[in-house]
């Protein structure tokens, strides 16, 4: 009787059938048997543009045209294979050396084996990312081989054998069916490349030797390159694991499963693990089951996570919990003296650090009852690395002098910009000649006994100090693409470049739904020197007595349709990042500073949001349309406020700027009723000269009643287009939310309000947190209401975006700005989520059909999940950059300025000052020589000093500081330096 | 259980007398000259079906054949099972008392195991499939050694889903098909690997050839444990017969259908099997819906008949025939009526159960089938 199993089919060489059979865990907990059938072929190509007779076979397309071939006919040769050779690395190759590979001057003509493609991707998808985008990077002529589809080189796997054998017995039989295919194929004829395994598997190596293979390990075929320092440097340190010296260990992980059930079940959390920036020794993981954060105190409990990784963390029982932290604790100066060289003898926790830590739990002990203990935990797993390339510069006290003029390689300490990621030990040949530069890593791993991480060096961004490589180093931080646009992205622009104009016929198409409000008395009003202007305004008085207002935003969405590079380009980008000196755009200049900018004088498109208001002030229609615009004028805020002032200016543009600024001042009275609330940011400008754009004085920014005229308006007009959108797309419209505070974040605030200030701090609501801000006046000390406001911003949560669809409408509310609805509307042309908005807003008011990428729920939450990580790392440069101009301008120069207390610590505070926008931290230490005896007074938030200098300093005290920059010794980085007089 | 919807049985009075009365011999005569206790040869191959964890495939040689799929999916405990965890006493006595084998510590329930059966030419709500998968999951869950395999902890336990598919239109009686059929698929399945901690959420190896079988073999080749299998046994006359054909089931005056599952006492002593009688349902012997017959020169609506009846003395034709012999004169055949004897019965028990007899050839020629 016939058997129901079907026998594999063969032709003369083999079976043309094979299957992989596997188990897969569903998301849902299922488990199932995977049975995949595999049919193998005999005309995949070997690539090489040496063989003529896998062009003859070479599968075809409709077109009859065969993919082109990759692998050179003249690859480069070496010492050991003069007459060239393609490389074939095994997967231990490419997760060791991923920047090896793809270093410019190394490593072409790499043959990249799909049996090894699939290991890495196993492994790690950011590096199998990498290694697709390098086999399409045509310069490095790297060629995917699909051995397990090519029936020679399909090796099926024995029975008893593991799945590793068998994949490292694949890559040396492809490599070896390669060897033979080249020499059967090229003959005489020209000189036959060899085919060259790499591998760091001695097991690998010496069956390849066994069985007549060219096979070498990464690091001795690394070496006989040329540049060959620097590409070994870039080799990862992460060694297979060996069994452990030392006798002080990190806690060991929990396993996986262990790890999972704990999750499933409550008794374990995940969360981000954060670390605190004034001590590094102090870390947070925000997890949703409590409304404080939980604290992980000490290295042996933060357990080898680095600030951002996804950490799964287990409460300690109570006994053990402690308060936070009230001392300065810096890497820098507590680590000063430890080896780099990894010891037998290290500790995890040095003696230092343990007594630092003990003394705070006597503190806790102390206290009846305040510094009251908060929940506590330690680390049990990481679930997610969160690692990227750090910027630092090594520490000059770790290098060995001894080692100057040699060669050899040694450990150091690289001290990354981030404060709150610990020192990396980095092992290199080329430390004299890296130190006093900035330079890029990347971790590798935190072994158990490591006290430190390791990692290896990626290259160096030039000086320190150097505005080129600081600007570098400081993007690179946040992540910010500043590559200059690809061709792919250049080609979405319009041909006609710079000499496009609207058509002038109405009847073309680009008039399609378009309101011709060309004879409107547009005009724009931004930050002197702005050339992208996004938005105008208009106003109009009508014969009833209300108002026309317009206000008119450029018509992005025109010029950059959905899913193309260009928009893929921008929503990688997710906003323009706007440092002191230097933007970084999100779409290419042609738009932003002229099609798309509402420049005066022209015609442009724009997407116009007009209202019919009351004298008062109220909304009684609302209107969106795609408009064309001439716009009459550009002003600065300066320059308008003049003109609005200038009795003597008559004209209708003038009229309808002064309507215009009297209804923003109603708008502001309504929002400001309603419980909007008005936080101060120090917000600083930074004067440069305007040759070398050296910083030449810094000023804080003066806020006239046009900025507040500009603002009002855009705010009304985000509101008005977050309602149409919301009402057209409920699921899926692209909105911004404010969550309220907790109030557990004001709880210290208030506090230190009440006892310093007798003032009350009420946080029910906006308003009434608005209102109590209000009366937190000092006459004596003005400024003290600015200082509580920028204390109060930073209790906030920070603003999101997200699609409607994700939260309950009572989620939609803006704390900030005490709305209901809320989303971004008025700059596409330096924000991505306003380009989406304007895309649904054109759908909602039918201009167009609405494409896929603007309905689909799960494109919308990835968007928004960019944009916001986009939009804060965007601050964040923007902030870091102002800091660096202070630092300059501050350079040679000693300035004498008023500051006010911010914090205390136990041993020193931070002082604040307004004229800069710098906080500055000033330790006990330094105040006096020799240092002074304090006393920390927890509750009253105050530092009594006595014995070399006697002085008592207290929170919201305003004090005199004297700010000059000096430069460290062991580096040469120069700091900010605040002294008290 | 009437057997509705097995075919008809096509064959005449004469036709079925001839057969009762050979069969009712001692010894019986068979159509085929087999022995009472001899069974025809049949085709066993396993893992037909490779998307399943285990498969298996049987033809007995009157050509039917069935297929059967065993697939095992993961699922979760309700957490009341965990609350009588205090002790393995209580524990025990929870479910079952009557078996004294059971001495694993944890038990399984019945609920974990579902047998669906698919027949050619029946919806799955007759009663035909729904009484064969409520007697095959009987005997498999009788004894508890499947059900116990399927625990992993307090949270989690498979549920074991076995389809079997008949492959041609049951020409008799398909139980005993079936359950060989799923006695091979069983010894054929495996489970995927668990490498997490037993106590933990499970996490199993993706590599399938790493799975452990449900049923393991030692390293001599000799299950600890094995599925039970269903034989199917006529009685007629004094006579019991074994794998009845369909010719003999028609003359059959009873049909026992024996579940046994196999014992191992001590895996040291692996000749010591011994056998474990796990279930036995009696089956509506497809003969009391044949067609009764009498002598043409009885029946009056022949013209035989009729010349007979007036000549002859009236005699009460005997409708009612206890055994296939000793027919009254004038009925040809008669369908048997009554049950089944008990003498009958404790032959059938002595020679499936005794070692070296029926069951235990039967199992160890399945045993030898080679699973892949």
């Amino acid at each position: 009787m016939a058997s129901l199993k079907r026998p594999a089919p063969t032709d003369g060489n083999g079976p043309t059938l094979s299957s992989k059979v596997y188990i897969r865990a569903t998301r849902l907990g299922k488990v199932q048997k995977i049975v995949r059938e595999v049919y193998l072929r005999k005309d995949i190509p070997c690539s090489s543009k040496l063989c003529t007779k896998c062009l003859a076979n070479a599968p075809r397309d409709s077109f009859g045209k065969a993919v082109s071939f990759v692998l050179s006919a003249t690859p480069s040769a070496t010492k050991c294979y003069p007459n060239g050779h393609y490389t074939v690395p095994d997967t231990n190759a490419f997760i060791n050396a991923m920047d090896v590979f793809e270093a410019g001057t190394a490593f072409f003509d790499v043959i990249v084996l799909q049996t090894v493609l699939e290991e890495v991707r196993n492994h790690s998808i950011p590096l199998y990312h990498r290694l697709v985008s390098l086999s399409k990077n045509e310069d490095k002529r790297f060629y995917v081989f699909f051995n397990d589809f090519r029936q020679d080189t399909h090796v099926v796997r024995d029975h008893g054998e593991t799945i590793n054998d068998r994949n490292d017995r694949a890559v040396r039989s492809a490599t070896k069916w390669y060897a033979n295919h080249l020499a059967d194929v090229v003959m005489a004829r020209s000189r036959c490349p060899s085919i060259v395994m790499i591998s760091d598997d001695n097991d690998n190596l010496r069956k390849a030797k066994v069985e007549g293979v060219d096979a070498q390990s990464l690091a001795d075929y690394v070496s006989e390159l040329e540049d060959s320092e620097r590409l070994l440097d870039m080799i990862s340190q992460a060694k297979t694991p060996q069994s452990l010296r030392g006798q002080h260990l990190y806690p060991d992980y929990y396993s996986q499963s262990k790890i999972q059930t704990g999750l499933n079940n409550g008794t374990l959390h995940q969360g981000t693990f954060s670390v605190s920036p004034y001590n590094y020794l102090e870390g947070t993981v925000f997890v949703s089951a409590f409304d404080r954060p939980l604290l992980i105190l000490g290295r042996e409990n933060g357990n080898r996570a680095v600030a951002g990784d996804f950490v799964a963390i287990e409460l300690l029982p109570k006994a053990e919990w402690k308060a936070p932290s009230t001392k300065l604790l810096e890497e820098d100066n507590v680590n000063k003296n430890d080896n780099p060289e990894a010891d037998d003898n290290e500790a995890i926790v040095t003696e230092h650090e343990r007594r630092l830590l003990q003394e705070e739990a006597k503190k806790v002990h102390g206290k009846s009852k305040e510094g009251n203990p908060q929940p506590t935990a330690r680390v049990v797993g990481i679930i997610k690395r969160n690692w990227r390339q750090y910027v630092g510069h090594i520490d000059k006290d770790s290098v060995k002098s001894s080692a100057k003029y040699s060669r050899s390689q040694q450990t150091v300490f690289l001290i990354p910009m981030d404060k709150r990621i610990p020192k990396i030990r980095v092992r290199t040949r080329m430390a004299k000649d890296l130190t006093g530069k900035r330079i890029v890593v990347a971790m590798d791993a935190w072994e158990q006994d490591s006290r430190f991480p390791i990692g290896h060096f990626i290259k160096s961004l030039g000086e320190l100090e150097a505005k080129g490589a600081e600007t570098e180093a400081l993007l690179m931080e946040f992540d910010v693409q500043y590559r200059p646009f690809p061709k792919a992205v250049l080609d979405c622009l319009p041909s006609e470049g710079h000499d496009w104009v609207v058509p002038a016929d109405p009847q073309d198409p680009g008039w399609r739904g378009r309101r011709d409000l060309r004879d409107l008395l547009v005009c724009s009003i931004d930050p002197p020197g702005c050339v992208d202007i996004d938005d105008a305004l208009h106003a109009k008085k009508l014969p009833n007595g209300n108002f026309e207002i317009g206000v008119h935003i450029a018509d992005v969405s025109n010029f950059v349709k959905p899913n193309n590079a260009m928009d893929a380009e921008a929503a990688a980008r997710g906003t323009t990042v706007y440092l002191v000196d230097k933007r970084i755009d999100m779409l290419p200049m042609l738009l932003g500073t002229d099609l798309c900018s509402l420049k005066p004088y022209v015609e442009r498109f724009a997407f116009s949001v007009i209202w019919e208001v009351t004298p008062n002030a109220a909304i009684v229609r609302a209107d969106f349309t795609k408009s064309v615009i001439r716009s009459r004028e550009a002003f600065s805020y300066e320059a308008a406020q003049k003109r609005i002032d200038d009795k003597s200016q008559k004209d209708e543009l003038t009229d309808g700027m002064r309507t215009l600024l009297v209804l923003s001042k109603k708008l502001k009275q309504k929002r400001m009723n309603a419980g909007a609330l008005n936080l101060a940011s120090p917000e600083v400008r930074v004067e440069t000269e305007s040759e070398t754009s050296d910083p030449v004085d810094v000023k804080t920014k003066q806020l006239l009643d046009t900025n507040s005229l500009v603002e009002e308006f855009m705010l009304l007009a985000n509101i008005s287009v977050a309602t149409r959108v919301h009402q057209s797309f409920p699921q899926t419209a692209l909105l911004r939310r404010h969550a309220a505070p907790p109030k557990t974040n004001f709880e210290e605030l208030a506090n230190q309000l009440k006892v310093k200030m007798g003032m009350d701090l009420k946080v029910d609501s906006s308003k009434a947190l608005a209102d109590s801000l209000d009366t937190c006046v000092d006459p004596q000390k003005p400024f003290i209401n600015t200082l509580v406001r920028i204390m109060a911003t930073r209790c906030m949560m920070s603003a999101e975006y997200f699609s409607a669809g994700t939260q309950a409408e009572p989620e939609f509310r803006h704390y900030g700005l005490a709305s209901e609805i809320y989303t971004h509307f008025t700059s596409p042309i330096r924000r991505y989520a306003d380009l989406m908005v304007h895309r649904q807003l054109a759908a909602a008011i039918d201009y167009e059909l609405p494409d896929s990428s603007i309905h689909s729920r799960n494109k919308l939450e990835a968007i928004c999940k960019n944009i916001n990580v986009r939009h804060r790392n965007a601050q964040m440069a923007g902030r870091a950059s102002v800091e660096y101009y202070v630092g300059q301008a501050l350079k040679g120069r000693v300035i004498d300025e008023e500051g006010y207390v911010m914090r205390v610590f136990s041993n020193g505070c931070v002082v604040f000052v307004p004229r800069f926008g710098i906080e500055g931290l000033i330790r006990v230490r330094d105040m006096a020589e020799p240092e002074p005896e304090s006393t920390f007074d927890n509750e009253d938030y105050s530092l009594t000093l006595s014995g070399s200098r006697k002085a008592k300093i207290e929170l919201f005290q305003q004090v005199k500081v004297r700010i000059s920059d000096e430069a460290e010794e062991s580096t040469g980085k120069r700091k900010v330096r605040m002294d008290l007089l | 259980m009437a057997p509705s919807g097995t075919q008809q049985i096509l064959l005449s009075p004469p036709e079925l007398h001839f057969l009762s009365s050979s069969l009712s011999q001692t010894p019986p005569i068979r159509p085929d000259l087999r022995s009472a206790t001899q069974f025809r040869p049949l085709v066993a191959e396993t893992n037909v079906l490779p998307s399943t964890n285990g498969s298996a495939r049987v033809c007995f040689s009157d050509g039917t054949e069935a297929v059967a799929g065993v697939k095992l999916e993961l699922e979760r405990s309700p957490p009341s099972r965990s609350i009588s965890s205090t002790g393995t006493d209580t524990r025990n006595e929870e479910v079952r008392s009557t078996n004294e084998f059971r001495t694993t510590l944890v038990q399984g329930s019945d609920a974990w195991l579902e047998v669906s059966i698919e027949i050619p030419g029946f919806r799955d709500d007759e009663s035909l499939p729904m009484f064969l998968a409520a007697m095959l999951s009987e005997a498999l869950l009788a004894n508890g050694n499947v059900q116990d395999k399927l625990w992993i902890n307090d949270r989690w336990h498979w549920k074991l889903y076995i389809d079997i598919l008949s492959l041609s239109p049951p020409l008799s009686y398909p139980l005993p098909l079936l359950s060989l059929t799923t006695h091979m698929a069983l010894l054929s399945t495996a489970l995927p690997r668990l490498k997490s901690d037993p106590k933990d959420d499970p996490l199993f190896d993706d590599d399938w050839a790493a799975a452990v079988p449900l049923f393991p073999r030692a390293a001599s080749g000799v299950y600890a444990v094995r599925p039970p299998i269903t034989l199917l046994v006529i009685t007629i006359g004094d006579n019991i017969i074994f794998d009845p054909t369909k010719e003999e089931l028609a003359v059959a005056n009873g049909v026992v259908a024996v579940s046994v599952a196999p014992q191992l006492t001590t895996v040291a002593a692996p000749a010591e099997t011994s056998l474990e009688l796990v279930a036995i349902r009696f089956v509506d012997p497809p003969s009391r819906l044949t067609p009764a017959g009498i002598l043409n020169s009885r029946n009056p609506a022949t013209a035989a008949g009729v010349a007979a009846s007036t000549s002859t003395t009236q005699q009460t034709p005997s409708v009612h025939g206890r055994s296939g012999a000793g027919q009254g004169q004038n009925a040809v055949w008669s369908p048997p009526c009554g049950g089944l004897n008990r003498k009958l019965l404790a032959k059938i028990m002595v020679a499936i159960l005794q070692t070296d007899g029926v069951a235990f050839q039967i199992l160890e020629a399945l045993a030898a089938v080679e699973i892949r």
